[in-house]
């Protein structure tokens, strides 16, 4: 049943997270019970990440077959695609249970605290199997279990009619994506004669132009549904913001790369690249998710919507390194393919760290002040120093600066591009280089947008009283984000020790690819950016020793009130009034009384961004669906005479079509 | 050898970067037919002010200190990218321009976050304006750094430049002339110069810069302006040494480094010129044309990146 040595360590964490911790939370509410399954979560996680880094060095690596007990072929193998990330979850889980451990104490009664322990056990698990899943049905099962427990999740936290439909749009689009994803698999069938990713990948050579063209779609919109690219991101910022904090981070950070992992699996690892187009498709998607996302993030003032909306604007990032890739695959440049691919997958490694971190931030501040809308923060970097700080070392990541992770992944993304102008296909050559544009525009909105997070609800005065008096969480919770901000720095001052491994990942990809010339060069620089930027800032700070308060300068006036500093939305102003095409607020004025415009009593304003994908792309759908039934309905007379009229007529054409068809 | 003249560089840019601010304000003042300040005068400020106490708002957090410290080191860093005299510079090999225009946004960042710490109105419309412009200016900056670099089919600035001194003068293709186009557009908004800001404005309608900075003085606004007063002159290094590098020398002479610094002075002293001519004739543009200039800046610069398909055979 298990072979290699990390089998053990890998059969311990899928029984611990599977089995052990949901029993053992719904035997008893104990507290000490609860403390248990905590400690029992964080050595399954750590457990996974040894398994990961183990399983990476040792290839053809673990290989654990449960198929004996289930009806289907269910077996996982750690190959080293799988490791990346099954060390992305697993490395992301260790901080966020910490952070969930007094954080879930606070906000729960004690029922639904072992309730939430549990389902947040079993989402850990789904997501350990969709990655590490070896088998076509392992896989759905855990892609299945996913969505479901994660809908679970956002359930407990209240019951409101809205919170349901937004559960519903999450689980209706998640199963239309679900769906095409098994489609995938079984279109592979005819060819592969079994679902185990080993058959499928052999059988990747010999299907057909249409069937291979009908899975990369298929599995381009099934994941891309997961992924939140646009215009399938409907789901996204309804669901990530209503979960609880630790959730969100868990669902925005990890569960987003598990529909990156899927992609990456089919169309690299399965199909191994295809015509060009499919990657002018893929880089297509990912330059409108990422203009459109970080456009509407802008746009926002509750902090977790906003954070929601730049996970769509990460995915972007992340398909455009994919499509350059599959680009190059194309014109036959494994290297630059393989420069792309590692490009891409940094960042979704990248994005899960400093974006599990952001939304564990969300949370610390709505436990401090029970809100997460910027207008109403402020003030919160001198009452909550730790948060802050990591906070901001999270906004640097996020925004791609220097010395912090997201910039070495970006900078990849952006030499794969110019290496493009390297290529003979005159395409390509116009393309890639000017995708540059793209993601500099998106890298800088992107700042413009965390100056704003972080400069309205952590920097200034406190707009609340609530702000005003909030306090530092508790040190779990602190130390998690802590972890999470350390990792990010790290990654962004020593980029080498991660692009030598994820080379040697991608050259399994990629026949061919060799190690990129750029990984090097990254990573030879950054150390001594590092030492110059922080050495002579050390210098400059030697200037100022002395300091003196004074109140800031009012003009004269007594005094600042805290309403004259700049709110979110008026910071946001400028970009919005620029960009307003893309916004199209829908926008209402009411005077009353109507007939003395100058000198109303009272005014009302309401500006509401139109949901325009709602409109234009969803509502003809979802009408179209709803007229089907209507007419569908007329089968259904509730006569009993009918239905046994269907029973008959369903009976002969099944006996008439099996007996032409032979 | 080489490294002591890259290092002897870098300390020319960094500190002979008030001098090209106090040589422009005099311009501009002989221009408009004022006396004017001596051109050592920023210097003579830079001393005052760090030998002063930092003044902070007491609802203010470490980010507003910071902030300077941040902003002074990644600007000073990225003066190691730009040769000067010698065609080489201390990270011009490993480093490419996209590190140097994202060290230039880290600095940008942090003065964003020290203005919105501040608690004002002034620092808060400062950095509102300052995340419309940066953000638009971002994309050409780039898109006409990647024209060069397909050019060159080098990506480190110092490659280019020693492809560009293998070029003849005459030789000039229409990418560097759309580049150069878009280049100096973006430096004017980089740099907060007209006609994007005004940086001798203290008028709350019209301020970016100046509205950022604001809140601060003594060391901490030495800090800042010394870091401004080292873009512009990266700026200005940036363009001569992508444009117009001729006269670098790659060995070491006494008298072809003399000729060289003589010449780089040269070059300077016509972009300075430029600058002050503009400063002096043109009108500082309406906030919302703002996104139309650096729009006709991208769109120049990706003209520049489409035109090297025809250039480079």
């Amino acid at each position: 049943m298990l072979t290699g040595s990390i089998g053990a360590p890998f059969a311990f964490l899928l029984a611990v997270l599977g089995i052990v911790v949901p029993l053992l939370l719904i035997a008893s509410r104990a507290k000490s019970v609860q403390r248990l399954a905590i400690a029992l979560i964080l050595a399954a996680s750590f457990a996974g990440c040894l398994v990961a880094v183990f399983g990476f060095r040792r290839q053809p690596g673990t290989v654990v077959d449960l198929s004996r007990a289930t009806p289907f072929p269910f077996s996982f193998d750690v190959d080293r695609l799988s490791a990346l990330f099954l060390l992305l979850v697993c490395s992301v889980a260790i901080p966020v249970t910490m952070f969930a451990a007094p954080y879930f104490d606070r906000h729960y009664s004690e029922q639904r605290r072992n309730w939430t322990w549990a389902f947040f056990s079993l989402f850990l698990l789904s997501m350990i199997v969709v990655v590490t899943a070896s088998t076509g049905f392992a896989f759905l099962a855990g892609w299945e279990l996913m969505t479901l427990v994660s809908a679970g999740l956002i359930l407990i936290e209240g019951e409101s009619a809205e919170r349901r439909h937004n559960v519903f749009i999450y689980l209706l689009m998640m199963h239309a994506g679900a769906a095409a994803v098994a489609a995938c698999f079984f279109l592979f069938l005819p060819f592969s004669h079994s679902l185990d990713f080993g058959a499928i990948r052999a059988a990747g050579a010999i299907v057909p132009p249409g069937i291979r063209t009908a899975v990369f779609l298929l599995a381009f919109v099934g994941f891309g549904a997961k992924a939140g690219i646009i215009p399938l991101h409907l789901w996204l910022p309804r669901a990530h913001p209503i979960a609880p904090s630790p959730v969100s981070a868990l669902m925005s950070g990890v569960m987003l790369k598990t529909a990156v992992y899927g992609f990456v699996r089919f169309s690299f690892d399965f199909l191994g690249g295809g015509p060009a187009w499919w990657g002018y498709v893929v880089l297509l998607a990912g330059a409108v998710s990422g203009l459109l996302g970080v456009l509407y993030a802008i746009g926002e003032h509750d902090l977790k919507r906003l954070l929601a909306y730049h996970s769509v604007e990460n995915i972007g990032i992340i398909y455009l390194g994919l499509g350059t890739s599959l680009i190059f695959l194309a014109c036959h440049a494994p290297l630059l393919a393989a420069l792309a691919l590692i490009a891409a997958l940094l960042h979704t490694f990248n994005h899960a760290l400093f974006k599990s971190l952001l939304f564990l931030g969300a949370g610390a501040i709505s436990s401090a002040t029970a809100t997460v809308d910027l207008e109403d923060l402020g003030g919160l970097q001198s009452r909550m120093p730790v948060t802050g700080t990591a906070f901001l070392i999270a906004c640097c990541s996020i925004v791609g600066l220097p010395l912090f992770n997201g910039f070495i992944s970006e900078w990849l993304t952006f030499r794969s591009f110019l290496a493009g102008s390297a290529l003979t296909n005159a395409k390509a050559q116009i393309v890639l280089p000017l995708m540059v544009g793209v993601l500099a525009l998106i890298g800088g909105l992107a700042a413009a947008c965390f100056v704003k997070a972080f400069g309205v609800a952590f920097l200034g005065r406190p707009r609340s009283t609530e702000a005003e008096h909030a306090v530092e969480v508790p040190l779990p919770m602190r130390s998690g984000m802590a972890l999470l901000a350390a990792a990010c720095l790290f990654i962004g001052i020593l980029p080498g020790l991660f692009l030598r491994p994820l080379a040697s990942l991608v050259q399994g990809l990629i026949p061919g690819a060799g190690v990129p010339e750029e990984t090097l060069s990254i990573a030879r620089i950054m150390p001594w950016i590092a030492v110059i930027v922080l050495g002579t800032g050390a210098f400059a700070a030697l200037f100022k020793r002395r300091k003196r308060m004074a109140r800031t300068w009012a003009c004269g006036l007594p005094g600042l009130s805290t309403r004259m500093q700049y709110t979110s939305t008026v910071f946001s102003k400028p970009i919005r009034f620029v960009f307003a095409r893309i916004y199209r607020p829908d926008r209402t004025v009411e005077r009353l009384p109507v007939d003395q415009p100058y000198f109303p009593a009272s005014i009302s304003y309401r500006s509401v961004r139109t949901t325009s994908y709602e409109r234009a792309l969803y509502r003809p759908f979802v009408d179209l669906i709803v007229s089907l039934a209507h007419r569908l309905r007329r089968l259904q007379t509730g006569n009993i005479q009918v239905y046994l009229l269907y029973i008959f007529l369903a009976l002969v054409s099944l006996l008439a079509f099996l007996r032409f068809q032979r | 050898m080489n490294i002591t003249a890259d290092i002897l560089q870098v300390l020319a840019l960094i500190l002979g970067a008030p001098l090209v601010r106090g040589i422009i304000a005099r311009m501009k003042a002989v221009l408009q037919r004022r006396r004017g300040a001596s051109i050592w005068r920023p210097y003579a400020e830079l001393f005052k002010l760090l030998r002063k106490e930092d003044l902070v708002p007491p609802t203010s957090s470490a980010v507003f200190r910071l902030a300077p410290i941040v902003l002074f080191g990644a600007t000073a860093c990225t003066a190691a990218f730009v040769p000067l005299v010698h065609a080489s510079a201390l990270l011009g090999s490993y480093g490419d321009f996209f590190l140097l225009v994202y060290l230039l946004a880290l600095g940008r960042f942090f003065l964003s976050l020290g203005a919105l710490d501040g608690g004002s109105a002034f620092g808060g419309m400062g950095a509102s304006r300052e995340a419309l412009v940066s953000s638009l200016a971002e994309a050409p900056f780039l898109l006409g750094l990647v024209a060069l670099a397909i050019s060159a089919s080098r990506a480190d600035i110092a490659g280019i430049v020693a492809w560009t001194l293998g070029q003849n003068i005459f030789n000039i293709s229409v990418v560097h002339i759309l580049a150069f186009t878009s280049l100096a557009m973006v430096a004017l908004a980089e740099t907060g110069r007209m006609p994007v800001d005004n940086p001798a404005t203290h008028l709350e309608l019209t301020m970016i810069h100046e509205g950022m900075v604001l809140e601060y003085s003594g060391p901490s606004l030495a800090l800042i302006e010394w870091a401004s007063a080292i873009k512009l002159h990266v700026m200005l290094a940036l363009l001569i040494a992508l444009f117009c590098p001729w006269g670098m020398v790659s060995t070491w002479s006494g008298l072809g480094i003399t000729l060289a610094v003589l010449l780089y002075c040269a070059k300077a002293a016509v972009l300075m010129i430029l600058l002050s001519v503009i400063e002096s004739a043109v009108a500082k543009l309406r906030m919302y044309l703002v996104p139309d200039f650096l729009g006709v800046a991208s769109a120049v610069s990706a003209l520049a990146v489409i035109f090297t398909m025809w250039v480079r055979r």
